[in-house]
């Protein structure tokens, strides 16, 4: 386990951690993509070079466009 | 009473299929096969068997064809049922696009990323990669189409009656060579001896490419569907 290893553990769990907590749902999505590329590197330091892709194409692009439109159809409900 | 056969009717249900369940699963092989050690079948013999390069898409679409099958399958019902839901007689604008410069930078991007989607589709049994990769960075495409341009630009372009078709079209690619499996080879979705070239070049691995290109472009255009409904809806249609 070198220490790079560590690191990006250590950033993992913070980025979780972060977006639990925020109330701002925007800042959640971005802590929830930044978690995702985290992941893709730890992927990629495993030598699982498919997941790496598959998670950093849908889980730090896909999935924060698909929450992205979604937080903004509450934001509209709420304002009208 | 009513209340009473109605509990015992659910209570009966419910005992029905636990023991199917547990039936169904009762009747499943034991890990004797695991212990043997599967996984090093595949590292010995997977590029003999298959001419797949990438070992993960040999299991993919060899080995486990059918489970990839099935993926597609849950991707198809997902999209259906998205769009049964939230689908209405409205063009969806998001914005009015972003401002003249992001415009022309992703002008000159788009064609790349289209070009790195196709090679991850194609390539998919040579580097790591593959249809459902490939396909997502190809819906990608049509969710920045919608945020920097405008959803009118990508109801103009890319219609949602040509990703329909793209959807079903790749379904029956999958759908189809698994077919001719059970005419040439005697089993479904079992690797088409014939197409086999070369080890390393474009064209082998027998159908493993084909299949790649038919779910790529299933997952692309079911995702980008998908995307496409949830966006906000504003304007009626009227271009």
């Amino acid at each position: 386990m070198n220490i790079l290893e560590i690191i990006l553990l250590i950033f993992l769990v913070f980025s979780a951690v972060m977006t639990v907590r925020f109330d701002e749902e925007l800042i959640s999505i971005i802590f929830l993509s930044i978690f995702s590329l985290i992941l893709t590197a730890l992927y990629l330091l495993h030598k699982a070079a498919d997941v790496a892709l598959a998670e950093a194409v849908i889980g730090a692009g896909l999935n924060t466009a698909i929450f992205m439109s979604a937080i903004s159809q509450i934001r509209h409900s709420d304002s009208d | 009473m009513n209340k009473l056969v109605k509990k015992t009717l659910i209570t009966a249900v419910l005992a029905a299929a636990a023991f199917a369940l547990y039936y169904n699963f009762s009747l499943l092989p034991g890990y004797q096969d695991l212990e043997k050690g599967i996984s090093d079948y595949i590292i010995t013999y997977g590029l003999h068997d298959t001419g797949s390069l990438n070992l993960i898409t040999a299991v993919l679409y060899d080995y486990r064809a059918f489970d990839s099958l099935g993926e597609s399958t849950v991707i198809f019902g997902a999209v259906s049922g998205i769009v049964l839901i939230l689908s209405r007689k409205m063009l969806p604008v998001s914005s009015k696009g972003l401002s003249f410069i992001v415009k022309r930078t992703l002008g000159i991007m788009t064609p790349f990323i289209a070009l790195f989607g196709f090679y991850v589709i194609t390539h998919g049994h040579l580097s790591p990669g593959g249809g459902f990769q490939g396909g997502v960075i190809l819906a990608a495409i049509s969710i920045i189409f919608s945020i920097v341009y405008g959803s009118a630009f990508d109801y103009r372009r890319y219609s949602p009656q040509t990703k329909t078709v793209l959807e079903t079209g790749g379904a029956l690619t999958f759908l189809v060579i698994g077919l001719a499996g059970i005419v040439m080879e005697g089993a479904f979705l079992k690797n088409l001896g014939f197409l086999t070239a070369e080890r390393g070049t474009l064209i082998s691995a027998g159908s493993i490419p084909y299949i790649n290109i038919g779910v790529g472009f299933k997952v692309g255009a079911g995702l980008a569907i998908i995307f496409y409904s949830m966006i906000q809806k504003t304007f009626e249609e009227d271009f």
